[in-house]
C-alpha cells in the first residue's frame, strides 16, 4: 500500500482528504504543523507528500526546499496546496522544487489525478 | 535760492559784480585761497552756478574737476573772459566779457539756472526711467518664472528674489497659508534680526492678515503661536543686528489674494524711503505671485489627496486579496465533505439529498469563481498581474470556447456559432488571458440570453480606419493599423444605451435590466476591460433592448503593437549582456516610489535607481540583465500603466545606454512616448 503524508494545519482539510484517500486504497499519515510534517517526512518514509503552504512553525515552502535539497528525500513527490493562484506560487515553487500545485478549493478528482501521476 | 560759487580776483574790474549778485538775491560763496580748499568747497557746497575768472590760477584744472565730479554733473560754469583767454574757454557753459555789464551778467546767470534746472529734471527722470525699466525687466522675468512652477516654496523664493532685486529691502515678511491651511511666516532679512523684532513682525503680519480678512479668513482657528517661522538672513556674519527700531523703517504692505481667496500678506521694510514706482512694482509682484501660489496650493492639496487615495486603493486591494485567500481555506473542507457524501462513501443517500448536495457543490464553485475574479481584479489594480506575452494563434482558443460552453448552452437550447472569416495571424498576447476575455464574454452572453437563443462568435481582421472610435469604451489607445476583431453577438435582453459604460464598472449589474438571479457580482467585464487594456486593445458594445447585444474586442497585430514595433531591433543591436534602459520622465517622483512600493520591479526581476535630475524631471535607469522583448515589455507596461493614471501629461524617452570601449556612455534612443503611450 502506498503511503501518503498529508501536512496541513487545517484539521478539516486533513480529515476529509485522508478519508477520501483511504477510500481509494492509500495509507495516510497526517501532520498538523510544519515541524511535525518535516519530521514525519524524514522518519515515516512516505511515498508522496501533500503539503499546505501557509502553516505555523515552518511553512510549506521551507519544508519543500529542505526535502528537495536533501539527496535522501528529494525523490519523494510533493504536491503543494495553496490558497493563492498558481501563477504567483509557481515562481516561488520553481525555486523550492515542488512537483505539483493545487489551488483551494480543489476537487478530489484533481488531487487523485495528480497523485496517480506519481504513484500509479 | 540759487547758489553761486565765485572764483574771482579781488580787483577793481570785478567790484560791481558782488553787489549785483546780492541785489538779485543769489546765495554767494567766495572761493578760498588754496586749490585744495577750493576743490573741497565745490564738493561740499554743490553750487548751481560757478562764476570763474579766466585769469585765476589753475582755472582750467578747476573747470575740469567740476565737470568730472558726479555731484556737480549739471553745475553751470560761466567764464569771465580776460584778454589772456586760453583754449579752455570752450569747456565753460557760458561766457561773459569784461567789462561786465550787470544786466548781461544777471540774464546769463538766469538762463543758466534754467538750463541747470532742466538738466536736473532730465537727469532725475532718466534715473527713474532706467530704474523702472529694470523693475519691469525683473517683473517680466519673474512672471515667466512664476508660470513654470507649482512649488509653494519655490514661488516664495522667486518672489523674494524679485523684491530683493527691484526694491532692495532690508526686511521682507511673507505670511502664507500652505496647502493644509497652516500659516507659514517667511522672514527674509539682510542682517540678523533680534528675537523681539521677529516676534513683533510676526504679530504684525498676523494682525494685518486678520484685519484685512475681516474675520472671515483662514486664521480664525489658529493662534499665532502655531505660525511656523522660516527665516533667512543674507549677511548672517555681519555684526549688525536689526532691533525693534526696524519697525519704523519705511514700509509697504500688500495682500496676496485671488478674488475672494485671501491666503497671505507680504510686507517690506527699507531704511531709505520707497517712492511711487517702488509701490507699483511691489504691488505688481504681490499680484503676480498670487495666482501661481494658489495653483501651487491647489496642486499640493490634490497631490496629498491623491496619495491618500492611492494608499487607500492599495489597502483595499490587499484587503480583498487577503480575504479571498482566507475564504478559500474553509471552502475546501466544505467542498471535500460534500464530495465524500456524494460519492456514497459515507453511506447511501437519497436522490433528493444528491440533488441538494449537487446544488451546494455548484454554488461552492460559483463562490470560488467570484473569489478568483476578486483576486484578478486586485492583482490588476495593484499591478501585480503578470502577463506572459508570446506570439500565439488564438484560433484554437476560439474553437475551445465553443466546446467549453456546449453543455450550458444545450441546457438552454442556445446555439453557439463560430465564424472565423479568414485565417488569423499570430499576435503577441498572453493566451491564457485572452481565453479569459473570450470566456467572460461568452458566459455573459449565455447568462443574459433566454431559452432558444443564439450566440454568434465571429473573428475577422480589421483596420483602425474602419473602427468607430467614438464607440470605444474608455479607450486607453488610439487605434492605429491592423487588428484582430472578435465579436460576441447574442439574442439576449440587451442593454440600455446609457447603461453601456456602466457595465464595465466594478460590481455593477444594472438594476432594471439584469436581475440578481443571473448570478455573478459584475466583476467579469471590469476584468475583461482591464485585460484588454493591458493588451493594448479596445472594446465596444452595440445593443438593442430585448433584441440582443454585440460585444466587440480588437487586439492589435504584433507589428502594430507599439512596443513590438520598436522590437528592440535597435536596442538589441549590440546584443550586450547588460543593458541599461533609461527613461526620462517629466512629471512625478511618486512614480518611482509607487513602482518600488508595489514591488513591480521585483516581479519583473528588474532593479533600478531613480536619479533626480532637476526638480520636476526624473531620469530613471532600469538595469536589465539581458534585454529581451519580454523584459522590455514588462518595463514598458509598467511605465505605460502609470502614466495613463497620472494627472499630468508627460513625455517618456526610452533609451538604451551602455558603456562604450572608451568609457563614454553611449545612448541610443529607442522611442519617445507621449502620455498616451504613443511613439512620437
Amino acid at each position: 500500500m502506498k503511503k501518503i503524508l498529508i501536512v496541513d494545519d487545517e484539521n478539516d482539510i486533513v480529515e476529509t482528504l485522508s478519508f477520501m484517500l483511504k477510500a481509494k486504497g492509500f495509507e495516510c499519515i497526517c501532520a498538523y504543523d510544519g515541524e511535525m510534517g518535516l519530521n514525519m517526512a524524514k522518519n515515516e518514509h512516505p511515498d508522496l507528500v501533500i503539503l499546505d503552504v501557509m502553516m505555523p512553525k515552518i511553512n510549506g515552502y521551507k519544508i519543500c526546499r529542505l526535502l528537495k535539497f536533501d539527496t535522501k528525500y528529494k525523490n519523494i513527490p510533493i504536491i503543494m496546496i495553496t490558497a493563492r493562484s498558481q501563477d504567483e506560487d509557481k515562481l516561488i515553487g520553481e525555486e523550492t522544487g515542488a512537483d505539483e500545485y493545487i489551488t483551494k478549493p480543489f476537487e478530489f478528482s484533481e488531487v487523485l489525478e495528480k497523485i496517480n501521476k506519481y504513484l500509479a | 535760492m540759487t547758489k553761486i560759487f565765485l572764483l574771482l580776483n579781488r580787483n577793481e574790474k570785478n567790484s560791481s559784480i558782488r553787489p549785483t549778485l546780492l541785489l538779485n538775491k543769489f546765495e554767494i560763496v567766495e572761493a578760498q585761497n588754496t586749490l585744495e580748499d577750493i576743490l573741497s568747497q565745490i564738493y561740499n557746497y554743490i553750487p548751481d552756478i560757478v562764476l570763474i575768472d579766466s585769469g585765476i590760477n589753475n582755472c582750467e584744472f578747476i573747470i575740469r574737476q567740476i565737470k568730472s565730479g558726479s555731484k556737480n554733473r549739471n553745475t553751470q560754469i560761466i567764464l569771465l573772459l580776460n584778454d589772456n583767454t586760453g583754449e579752455f574757454m570752450n569747456l565753460a557753459d557760458g561766457l561773459v566779457e569784461y567789462p561786465v555789464k550787470s544786466d548781461v551778467l544777471v540774464s546769463t546767470i538766469n538762463s543758466h539756472i534754467k538750463i541747470k534746472k532742466s538738466l536736473d529734471r532730465l537727469y532725475e527722470n532718466n534715473k527713474e526711467l532706467s530704474r523702472s525699466l529694470y523693475q519691469l525687466n525683473v517683473l517680466y522675468n519673474t512672471s515667466s518664472q512664476f508660470a513654470g512652477t507649482l512649488n509653494t516654496k519655490k514661488l516664495y523664493d522667486i518672489m523674494t528674489e524679485a523684491m530683493e532685486k527691484t526694491l532692495s529691502f532690508d526686511i521682507s515678511c511673507v505670511l502664507i497659508f500652505n496647502s493644509i491651511g497652516n500659516p507659514v511666516f517667511n522672514l527674509n532679512t539682510i542682517h540678523t534680526p533680534s528675537q523681539n523684532l521677529i516676534d513683533a513682525l510676526k504679530i504684525r503680519s498676523f494682525l494685518s492678515y486678520k484685519t484685512i480678512s475681516d474675520d472671515s479668513g483662514l486664521f480664525n482657528n489658529q493662534s499665532y503661536d502655531e505660525v511656523e517661522i522660516v527665516q533667512k538672513v543674507k549677511q548672517a556674519r555681519s555684526n549688525r543686528v536689526y532691533g525693534l527700531e526696524a519697525i519704523s523703517f519705511d514700509s509697504m504692505f500688500a495682500p496676496i489674494k485671488v478674488g475672494d481667496d485671501f491666503f497671505g500678506v507680504v510686507e517690506l521694510f527699507r531704511q531709505t524711503p520707497f517712492n511711487s514706482e517702488d509701490v507699483t512694482c511691489f504691488q505688481a509682484i504681490a499680484h503676480q505671485v498670487a495666482l501661481p501660489l494658489r495653483s501651487a496650493k491647489l496642486y499640493e492639496e490634490i497631490s496629498v489627496t491623491n496619495k491618500k487615495l492611492e494608499k487607500l486603493e492599495k489597502l483595499k486591494s490587499e484587503f480583498v486579496s487577503i480575504v479571498s485567500h482566507e475564504l478559500r481555506t474553509p471552502l475546501t473542507p466544505v467542498n471535500n465533505s460534500l464530495e465524500i457524501v456524494l460519492s456514497g462513501q459515507a453511506g447511501d443517500i437519497t436522490d433528493d439529498a444528491r440533488n441538494f448536495i449537487t446544488m451546494a457543490k455548484r454554488n461552492i464553485q460559483r463562490l470560488s469563481g467570484i473569489i478568483e475574479d476578486l483576486l484578478d481584479l486586485s492583482r490588476i489594480q495593484t499591478g501585480k498581474l503578470d502577463l506572459k506575452y508570446k506570439m500565439a494563434d488564438i484560433t484554437p482558443s476560439l474553437e475551445l470556447l465553443q466546446k467549453t460552453y456546449e453543455q450550458v448552452a444545450n441546457e438552454k437550447n442556445i446555439k453557439i456559432n463560430l465564424d472565423i472569416k479568414q485565417k488569423l495571424p499570430e499576435i503577441y498576447v498572453d493566451l491564457r488571458r485572452v481565453e479569459q476575455i473570450l470566456s467572460n464574454l461568452v458566459s455573459n452572453a449565455l447568462k443574459f440570453t433566454p431559452q432558444d437563443g443564439k450566440i454568434n462568435v465571429s473573428a475577422d481582421i480589421t483596420d483602425a480606419s474602419d473602427i468607430d472610435k467614438d464607440r470605444l469604451i474608455m479607450p486607453k489607445i488610439v487605434p492605429l493599423g491592423k487588428y484582430i476583431k472578435i465579436a460576441v453577438e447574442d439574442t439576449g435582453i440587451g442593454i440600455k444605451e446609457e447603461d453601456i459604460p456602466k457595465i464595465f464598472d466594478k460590481f455593477s449589474q444594472i438594476e432594471s435590466s439584469l436581475n440578481r438571479n443571473k448570478g455573478g457580482v459584475g466583476l467579469g467585464l471590469t476584468i475583461t476591460k482591464q485585460l484588454i487594456d493591458s493588451h493594448q486593445g479596445a472594446i465596444w458594445v452595440e445593443s438593442v433592448e430585448q433584441k440582443g447585444s454585440t460585444f466587440t474586442v480588437i487586439l492589435p497585430f504584433a507589428d502594430n503593437l507599439k512596443i513590438f514595433k520598436m522590437n528592440l531591433s535597435r536596442a538589441l543591436i549590440n546584443n550586450d549582456d547588460v543593458g541599461i534602459l533609461k527613461f526620462v520622465y517629466s512629471a512625478d517622483i511618486n512614480l518611482i516610489d509607487s513602482l518600488k512600493e508595489q514591488k513591480l520591479l521585483n516581479l519583473t526581476r528588474l532593479s533600478g535607481e531613480a536619479e533626480i535630475k532637476s526638480d520636476d524631471k526624473i531620469q530613471y535607469y532600469v538595469f536589465i540583465p539581458k534585454i529581451t522583448l519580454e523584459s522590455f515589455l514588462a518595463v514598458y507596461n509598467t511605465i505605460y500603466e502609470y502614466i495613463s493614471k497620472l494627472p499630468r501629461g508627460c513625455d517618456i524617452i526610452l533609451s538604451k545606454a551602455h558603456s562604450s570601449k572608451d568609457g563614454a556612455d553611449v545612448e541610443k534612443i529607442i522611442a519617445v512616448l507621449d502620455d498616451q503611450g504613443n511613439t512620437i
